[in-house]
């Protein structure tokens, strides 16, 4: 299948060495690149500085945080094509378990994440399984209503806070000396950083076995994969659930930065934004995924007069990404390879099957 | 002897006004080639899609290895042992030929999400069964050079023959073939039969809707023909070749009616 | 909760239900028309909706009148309505039209999947918003008080405005006036022919292209008018407006059969009730929660709505 234009390819040139490198020179490259992000806070350089806010605060937020909720959407949107426009409604309830238990019990951050991440992955159950048996256009408008819900009843609930939030969160205890503190944002970001190693790990297994399978299928035909012996409702179900727990555990690291939180930051708009970063880099796309988000949680910060009409600029964003390049930043594969040995290597690059 | 795979008992399937299938009794034996014919509209692929629970019948039974599959969900249906591929060819363009196998041969596995993440030893294995299977059907179907390649970018026979290995790759008892020769020549259609023959010999029944008569005629133990919703003969090839009511069915009544 | 409210002002709220039942319905209409020639839920109308209103704002700012002018009276209060009207539904109109240009178009012809038109009406939306919120400078903006507002009569206890009276009476009238389009005209069997069978319709010479633009610009004038008509009882517009109007008046299609005239008219008009009664009992800031799980329940329960037809189904 010959290419269009003969074009030099960066992504397939990255591609082809990388899956031709033994092992030891890959283990050596994934060390190489995780020091450098490891080592990100401490780069100052003028050409990225941001102006008005900390370089080293941007990196967790917006940075980090749109990073880590764009691969999160990805497994929804990107893998399995669930159009969900509801996303921040499980951010905000790992926020406000932050900040409920934070301050009303004992629990410290590291006991309060997995409860956090599992209160949204128990949202992510009872909103899923009745909805997303309901067509892609319902889904959406489902989804979104579901967002705003989420974020009335915050406002209107005064045992939690009502409109003006819950102020006084803790911060996590010290681990090997590295205190966090509201004035250095520093080890948030490794935290953050690490759990988001994590997860990548995470999704590339998954893409690479049954589950990638099957949400590909279902993102190409729902009622054929279902023909196949895919239970599409199960691994719908999953793909919303996991997604949710990458949400939920954001905000529980968000609130325990930030120290306090209002209902009214959890907003459609946050949705949208993270749905652009997914669009930006090429839905489906990990790698494509998280190099957009960065882009757009970095530009407006380094870019001031970007930064008030942000949103704006990323509405306009998602209908020109549609219309002129629906494939994201990072142009999509061209070449197929197959290899004798049974590897083979998915469209998307996220695995192999061996 | 000759054991019911599959048996439709006064199927009528009606959608809104429209009486798409009328009282429908159909069989398949285990191990032999049916074929389901009848001139375009006749409904056979609404008998495809109430076997493998796409639609509910209106009345009516559907039995599979002697149990009912009315009601089922799909994927069940699948599970239970019947596959299917599609008029228009439905495969899963973005993903390769491999994965589009191995997608069926998921079917079985029983490890999910959980095992995927942790890397259970169960998962591996199975996942590596998979993959196997996968190679297996490929090869099988001729179709071993093509794994790394995406399904949308295949060559139409092979994307036909991509179909049925990943329908085959469900390890179905009864396999449904939705008009598998559509746009072959002489020559891939000849390779067709042969395979399906093939196909039958490695111990799957086979159910398939045709238009093209030689081949039918060639590979099929029987042939049931529909016409307007409604069987109308159900016989050798060879019997319901002569039928006349089968002639006026697709060439109209002859012009010398007496 | 206060039951005690509705059951005292029952008649009372039935009467203002009806009238913010017409405005949903009117807006509904767009939805259900576009759903029915795209099978895609145009996201963008809502704020083909809000544009609506600062358009009958700005038409009466330029007939020079101010927020603290006295009333209107006889024709040139009557003038001045017309013109706002009028301004309002062209606005609209040529908006919905421009959404489907810009937005819908090319991946329409490109056969793109639902999932990149919808993430395209999602991305108009919400810059649609952004602009005017950065226009409007966050604030919302009153709309003078043009026709004096005076009750009519009492019946049963509720007070019968004249204003709503004319909206209810008017929205009546503008969607007979669609119906009688839609079934006679060229252009309404164009629409009625490709919510059918596009393939169909295309061969039998329909040029989809135009139908398509005709329902937008439809849709986008009904929604154009019921913005004039929620701006002459409400007396006021911000950027947001279209988001919550927008949500009630989509969830009025479904719950009367997306696609079909009929149930947008009668779900705009239960749900203007069933709202404006539940926010008696539980109070106004939980009226779109309420919202929302009727359209949940209809999507659970009857995804068809109460005079939809099967031709589309809600579920996968």
């Amino acid at each position: 299948m010959a290419d269009k234009k003969h074009r030099f390819n960066v992504r397939d040139h990255a591609a082809t060495y990388w899956e031709n490198s033994p092992k030891w020179r890959r283990i050596a490259l994934g060390v190489f690149f995780v020091a450098i992000f490891y080592s990100l806070p401490f780069l100052n350089n003028p050409l990225i500085n941001t102006p008005g806010s900390d370089f080293q605060s941007v990196l967790f937020y917006p940075v980090g945080m749109y990073v880590l909720m764009a691969i999160g959407l990805n497994i929804v949107v990107g893998k399995s094509g669930l159009l969900d426009l509801g996303y921040v409604a499980f951010f905000a309830i790992g926020a406000y378990t932050m900040a409920i238990l934070g301050t009303r019990t004992s629990l410290n951050f590291w006991e309060i994440l997995p409860i956090g991440i599992a209160l949204s992955m128990v949202s992510g159950v009872l909103l899923g399984t009745p909805t997303l048996r309901l067509r892609g256009d319902y889904l959406a408008i489902v989804t979104l209503g579901f967002g705003e819900i989420v974020r009335i009843v915050a406002v209107n609930i005064e045992a939690i806070g009502g409109p003006r939030g819950i102020a006084g969160i803790p911060t996590p205890p010290d681990v090997f000396n590295a205190k966090f503190t509201i004035l250095d944002p520093k080890p948030y970001y490794w935290l953050l950083l690490t759990f988001t190693l994590l997860v990548i790990w995470m999704v590339r297994r998954m893409a690479a076995r049954r589950p990638g399978r099957a949400w590909d299928a279902i993102r190409q035909d729902d009622d054929v994969a279902q023909l196949m012996g895919v239970n599409t409702l199960k691994y719908k179900v999953w793909a919303f659930v996991l997604g949710a727990a990458v949400a939920g555990a954001g905000g529980v690291i968000y609130a325990s930065q930030i120290l306090s939180i209002v209902p009214d930051q959890f907003n459609l708009n946050l949705s949208i934004l993270i749905l652009a970063c997914v669009v930006f880099g090429g839905i489906g796309n990990l790698w494509g995924v998280i190099l957009g988000a960065a882009l757009l949680a970095f530009t407006p910060e380094r870019i001031r007069f970007l930064s008030q009409p942000r949103i704006l600029v990323f509405g306009i964003a998602l209908v020109v990404m549609m219309n002129l390049r629906p494939d994201g930043i990072l142009p999509k594969k061209k070449r197929e390879h197959f290899d004798p040995n049974w590897k083979t290597v998915e469209e998307s690059g996220e695995g192999e099957i061996k | 002897m000759t054991e019911k795979l599959l048996e439709l008992k006064n199927i009528t399937m009606k959608f809104g006004g429209v009486t798409a299938l009328s009282e429908v009794n159909l069989h398949v034996n285990k191990g032999e080639i049916a074929a389901l014919i009848g001139p375009n509209g006749a409904g056979k692929t609404t008998v495809f899609n109430v076997v493998t629970g796409v639609y509910k019948p209106t009345s009516g039974e559907v039995n599979f290895n002697g149990q009912s599959v009315i009601g089922k969900k799909r994927y069940q249906v699948t599970r239970l042992g019947i596959a299917r591929t599609f008029q228009n060819i439905r495969l899963f363009g973005e993903s390769t030929a491999l994965e589009n196998v191995v997608t069926g041969a998921d079917v079985h596995s029983k490890s999910g999400v959980v095992g995927a993440i942790f890397g259970t030893p169960r998962s591996r294995r199975e996942e590596a069964a998979a993959v196997e299977r996968g190679m297996e059907l490929l090869e099988f179907m001729g179709l071993k050079h093509r794994a790394g390649q995406l399904g949308k970018n295949l060559p139409y026979g092979d994307q036909r023959r991509l179909e049925i290995a990943r329908a085959l790759a469900t390890n179905p008892q009864l396999l449904l073939l939705d008009e598998p020769a559509a746009g072959f020549n002489p020559a891939e259609k000849v390779a067709l039969a042969a395979t399906i023959r093939k196909i039958r010999d490695a111990g799957y029944t086979v159910l398939l809707i045709e238009h093209d008569m030689s081949l039918i005629m060639d590979i099929s133990d029987r042939v049931a023909v529909l016409d307007f919703g409604q069987k109308i003969a159900d016989d050798v090839p060879k019997v319901v070749q002569n039928d006349p009511r089968v002639i006026e069915a697709y060439l109209g009544a002859p012009a010398d009616a007496s | 909760m206060d039951f005690g409210l509705l059951r005292d002002a029952f008649w009372g709220l039935t009467f203002d239900g009806l009238a913010l039942g017409a405005i949903y319905a009117l807006i509904s209409l767009g939805y259900t028309l576009v759903y029915g020639v795209l099978r895609l839920i145009n996201f963008a109308h809502s704020e083909v909706f809000m544009i609506g209103t600062f358009s009958a704002l700005v038409a009466s700012g330029i007939m020079g009148v101010k927020v603290e002018d006295d009333p209107r009276t006889g024709w040139g209060m009557v003038f001045t309505l017309l013109i706002c009207l009028i301004a309002a539904m062209l606005a609209s109109g040529i908006t919905a039209v421009l959404v489907e240009i810009i937005a819908y178009r090319r991946l329409r012809q490109r056969g793109a999947t639902k999932l990149a038109t919808l993430i395209s009406a999602i991305g108009v939306s919400i810059s649609l918003v952004e602009l005017f919120r950065i226009i409007t400078d966050s604030l919302p903006r009153e709309f003078p008080r043009i026709m004096d507002k005076t009750f009519l009569f009492s019946y049963a206890g509720a007070d019968i405005r004249n204003d709503k009276v004319i909206v209810i009476i008017a929205a009546g009238l503008m969607m007979f006036a669609l119906e009688r389009f839609i079934s006679k005209s060229r252009y309404g069997k164009g629409i009625r022919a490709v919510s059918m069978d596009e393939n169909t319709a295309t061969l039998m010479g329909v040029n989809i292209n135009k139908v398509i633009t005709v329902t937008f610009l439809a849709g986008g004038m009904m929604a154009g008018a019921a913005a004039f008509f929620y701006i002459l009882v409400y007396e006021n517009t911000s950027f947001k407006v279209g988001f919550f109007l927008g949500i009630s008046a989509f969830t009025a299609a479904v719950l009367g059969g997306i696609g079909n005239l009929k149930g947008a008219l009668f779900g705009g008009f239960m749900l203007g009730v069933l709202e404006t009664w539940t926010s008696a009992v539980f109070g106004t800031a939980w009226k779109a929660v309420i919202s929302f799980l009727i359209l949940v329940l209809v999507l659970l329960i009857k995804p068809t709505g109460l005079f939809g037809e099967s031709i589309q189904q809600a579920r996968v």
